[in-house]
């Protein structure tokens, strides 16, 4: 069970493979469709950004990919999310180690009532078996790799509701990336922050993108420019358009996401 | 405009009666609380002494303290928080959790506010029915037992209510993680709904400490001290009561001693509910 | 330590979700035991008091007397006994209540809300047994040498209505213990009417009185109909906690099973006799009784508190929607 020392298990894939492929996805609040028809790849280790006006649906497809709409009765999506040959949206999925694989990042930090280094230990502490030393280990990698080693290392037993707005933030980052998962899904991760703190959490998406694929909704479109490879516009639950982040930024093939990008509605 | 001025006049008249009342009937309520607690405290405070607590409750006519009622109050109370808490704070956990959308929550949260208001007594009819009548005796544990069911309903109640106000991010975050219900609950909602639901269990035991109906027919009462909870066992409310009703003056002193006693820790225990629920986290 | 290779771990064998399965049903069964205590007590108690009401039947409910010699069992006078001291205890608690509740929302400056509404929460968590004991030692001697010679020279003599009023001035009694009761409901009645004083929204508040209207006009006129369900609920909830107060009761109504029409008078009360009696009963049909006794105050506090329940309900469902 000492996965650490072992090589990333994709490694011989494609690097343009998609790690997840979205296709002909529904969603249903009750009666409501939310999301129609949908179909996206989501490159491996790239980060997508996904854009649109408010309650146009990209929230709501970021948590259709780890069933976060498990919790809520009369959600329900039909269509396939398939990931190494599973489709994740079926019941018979095990959500748990679904979750594992692909982490989420919330608006709001959320630190859990504990210590620094319990927030992190928690999630590792469910799905591996490691030694103390082990885990002190993965709680400094996953807080070095988060930018927040630095700022927290000789505090690690204090409350992390001490922490500011934006190292919260960044602890959370921490704790989604100590499971190591394969995805990580970031729900407008910045909205809530300083500016400073705002390009910390930027530069640090950048950084990685190298081991893991990003999936990052946000309302502001500078940071999908900086942040993102492959851009998607969504509106009123319809893709509108996907494709490289520069060209959906400079020519948009459709009007809606000129009229978008250009600031004319949203 | 005379007619107008009278009836303007009569309006404030009214209003002013009205308002001066309401102070007048505030005034009865403070006076009354005073009153009462001053009954307490000056009856009280001349009866107390390092005796109370070296020697057990006396024979009629002689000296003596309230050794084992203090004693017997402390095991029921006790065995009644290790048994009604943990169902307590189960119960509420399936309140909160469920939504409320099932029928089955509504039904318990309504029981459960019945059980709140419901005459104590009646809980001690009950526990007699199915402990003291089958055992052929009174005994601690029976009176722990109704105690518990007198706690029960306050715990539940305050854990449904603390953590309905945990912030559903919270349990996403940590279900997003892939971390099962249990350890969502145990590990992230409790600790984050702590403060409310220690609160609540103060306030519940301060509740079951001054109770005495439940505990006549189920503990009863036990002139000795004694540490086995399936015999008849000693307590404050009930010692209280008998003491005080009785033509005895040394009886009467460890009556109000206990009162005394018992009125403070209750209060303390209400005045520290109170303290440690006002510094809420935002 | 940024550069250590980034390897997942190999999935768990999966996990077959028994521990979520397992937390669920204990969480499931503890709220069920919850409902089932209520169903336990009503069953049990109805069980012990089944042989008392096959006894006497209908008579039990009927009958004057209460006599463990003779073995005969009526439950009119506790039952008069309870309703009378309720019935006391609403007609003073219901409007102090009221003036507290508008003296907390529209009279105190707001400094001194905080500190006067604790205090009066504070009489809702003295134990009933020193309500008992301050009213057996001070308050009926205080009934006694001045309330009560006053009221049965002021309103003894008038017709029908001084009936109630004569009698001895022995400070036990009804009139004693209902007002007794009075005191203890008051903090819950008052907590109930601020609270809901407090829910009308400050817009209609401001309506009101920029129509001119005064602050009691405003509280009478506005705030009292806008929430008269839940001020009615929480009116229910002090009369069922007033039903079934013991101890407090027992200490100050003198336990006699006789009917009198004075107020002055001692009587007994349904949990009082209970209280009093349970541990001396020394037949199975006097138990019983007293049991039977038990269940007709589950059956009246049930209704009373479920109707409290209902019409609390009510306002937060109106709240809700608005």
């Amino acid at each position: 069970m000492d996965a650490s020392a072992a090589m990333p298990d994709f490694a011989t894939e494609g690097e343009t493979a998609p790690r997840i492929m979205i296709e002909n996805l529904h969603f249903f609040y009750g009666a409501t469709e939310a999301l129609r028809n949908i179909t996206l790849a989501l490159p491996d280790r790239q980060a997508t950004g996904m854009i649109g006006p408010s309650g146009c649906g990209k929230s709501t497809l970021l948590r259709v990919l780890n069933r976060m709409y498990d919790l809520y009765p009369g959600q329900r999506a039909t269509g396939r999310v398939m990931m190494d040959g599973e489709n994740i949206i079926s019941p018979d999925a095990d959500v748990n180690t679904l979750r594992r694989r692909i982490g989420m990042v919330f608006q709001k930090p959320t630190p859990f009532p504990m210590s620094i280094y319990e927030n992190i230990a928690f999630g590792a502490r469910l799905h591996e078996r490691l030694s103390r030393a082990e885990m002190e280990e993965r709680v400094e990698w996953s807080l070095s790799r988060a930018a927040l080693w630095d700022e927290v290392k000789d505090r690690l037993r204090a409350p992390a509701t001490g922490l500011s707005g934006g190292q919260q933030q960044r602890l959370c980052i921490a704790r989604s990336i100590a499971i190591r998962p394969e995805v990580i899904l970031l729900d407008e991760p910045t909205s809530a922050l300083d500016p400073i703190s705002t390009l910390k959490i930027e530069e640090l998406i950048d950084e990685l993108k190298t081991d893991f694929t990003i999936v990052i909704v946000t309302h502001n479109m500078q940071q999908a420019a900086r942040c993102a490879d492959q851009v998607a516009f969504f509106y009123l639950g319809e893709l509108v358009e996907v494709g490289p982040a520069a060209q959906i930024f400079t020519a948009p093939r459709q009007r809606r996401t000129q009229e978008y990008i250009t600031g004319r509605f949203g | 405009m005379s007619a107008g001025g009278a009836r303007m006049l009569r309006r404030q008249v009214v209003n002013g009666l009205a308002l001066g009342l309401a102070t007048l009937a505030t005034l009865t309520g403070l006076i009354a609380l005073v009153w009462i607690l001053a009954t307490i405290l000056i009856n009280g405070a001349g009866a107390l002494g390092p005796h109370l607590f070296t020697r057990a409750t006396p024979p009629p006519g002689s000296e003596g303290g309230l050794l084992n009622a203090l004693l017997g109050s402390l095991m029921m109370t006790g065995l009644a928080v290790l048994l009604g808490t943990p169902i307590g704070i189960l119960a509420g956990t399936h309140l909160a959790e469920s939504g409320g959308r099932r029928w089955i929550a509504e039904a318990v949260r309504f029981v459960n506010d019945i059980l709140l208001s419901a005459p104590s007594i009646v809980t001690g009819l009950f526990v007699y029915e199915i402990i003291v009548q089958p055992s052929g005796h009174f005994s601690g544990i029976a009176g722990a037992v109704a105690m518990a069911m007198v706690l029960l309903p306050v715990v539940v109640r305050t854990t449904d209510e603390t953590l309905r106000l945990v912030p559903v991010s919270l349990r996403e975050a940590a279900l997003a993680l892939g971390a099962p219900l249990w350890r969502m609950v145990l590990f992230v909602l409790y600790p984050a709904a702590r403060a409310g639901m220690m609160t609540g269990l103060l306030l519940g035991i301060a509740r079951i400490s001054g109770e005495t109906a439940p505990l006549l027919f189920t503990a009863l009462n036990n002139q000795y001290l004694s540490f086995d909870l399936t015999r008849p066992m000693a307590n404050m409310p009930v010692v209280i009561f008998q003491f005080a009703l009785s033509p005895y003056p040394a009886w009467q002193q460890l009556a109000w001693a206990g009162a005394l006693l018992m009125t403070l820790f209750v209060l303390l225990l209400s005045l520290g509910a109170r303290f440690m629920l006002r510094p809420r986290r935002g | 330590m940024s550069g250590m290779a980034i390897a997942r771990a190999a999935p768990r064998a999966r996990r077959l979700p028994w521990g979520d399965r397992l937390f669920r049903l204990l969480l499931a069964s503890a709220a069920i035991l919850v409902l089932a205590l209520l169903g336990g007590t009503a069953l049990a108690i109805f069980w012990g008091a089944l042989p008392a009401f096959l006894h006497f039947g209908s008579r039990f409910l009927t009958g004057l007397a209460w006599d463990p010699v003779r073995q005969e069992f009526g439950a009119l006078v506790p039952i008069y006994g309870t309703l009378v001291t309720s019935a006391i205890a609403m007609v003073t608690a219901v409007p102090i209540s009221f003036g507290i509740a508008l003296f907390l929302t529209e009279v105190a400056p707001a400094w001194l809300r905080a500190p006067i509404g604790a205090a009066i929460e504070l009489l809702a968590g003295i134990p009933s047994i020193i309500y008992g004991m301050w009213g057996l030692f001070v308050f009926a001697p205080f009934m006694a040498d001045h309330v009560e010679p006053a009221l049965t020279a002021l309103l003894g003599p008038l017709p029908i209505l001084g009936v109630l009023f004569n009698g001895p001035p022995l400070g036990i009694g009804m009139l004693t213990a209902g007002l007794i009761l009075s005191i203890m409901v008051v903090p819950f009645i008052s907590a109930v009417m601020r609270d809901v004083f407090l829910l009308v929204p400050l817009a209609l508040r401001e309506a009101a009185v920029g129509l001119g209207a005064t602050r009691w006009e405003l509280v009478w006129r506005v705030v009292l109909p806008q929430t008269r369900s839940a001020v009615m609920g929480g009116i229910f909830l002090g009369l069922g906690r007033a039903l079934g107060e013991t101890m407090a009761v027992t200490f100050v109504l003198g336990n006699a099973h006789e009917f009198s029409a004075s107020l002055l008078m001692p009587s007994t009360s349904i949990a009082a006799a209970i209280a009093n009696e349970f541990t001396e009963a020394d037949s199975n049909l006097y138990r019983s009784s007293l049991i039977a006794l038990g269940f007709l105050l589950f059956v009246i506090t049930f209704v009373v508190l479920a109707l409290a329940k209902w019409l609390l309900a009510r306002l937060s469902a109106g709240e809700a929607r608005r």
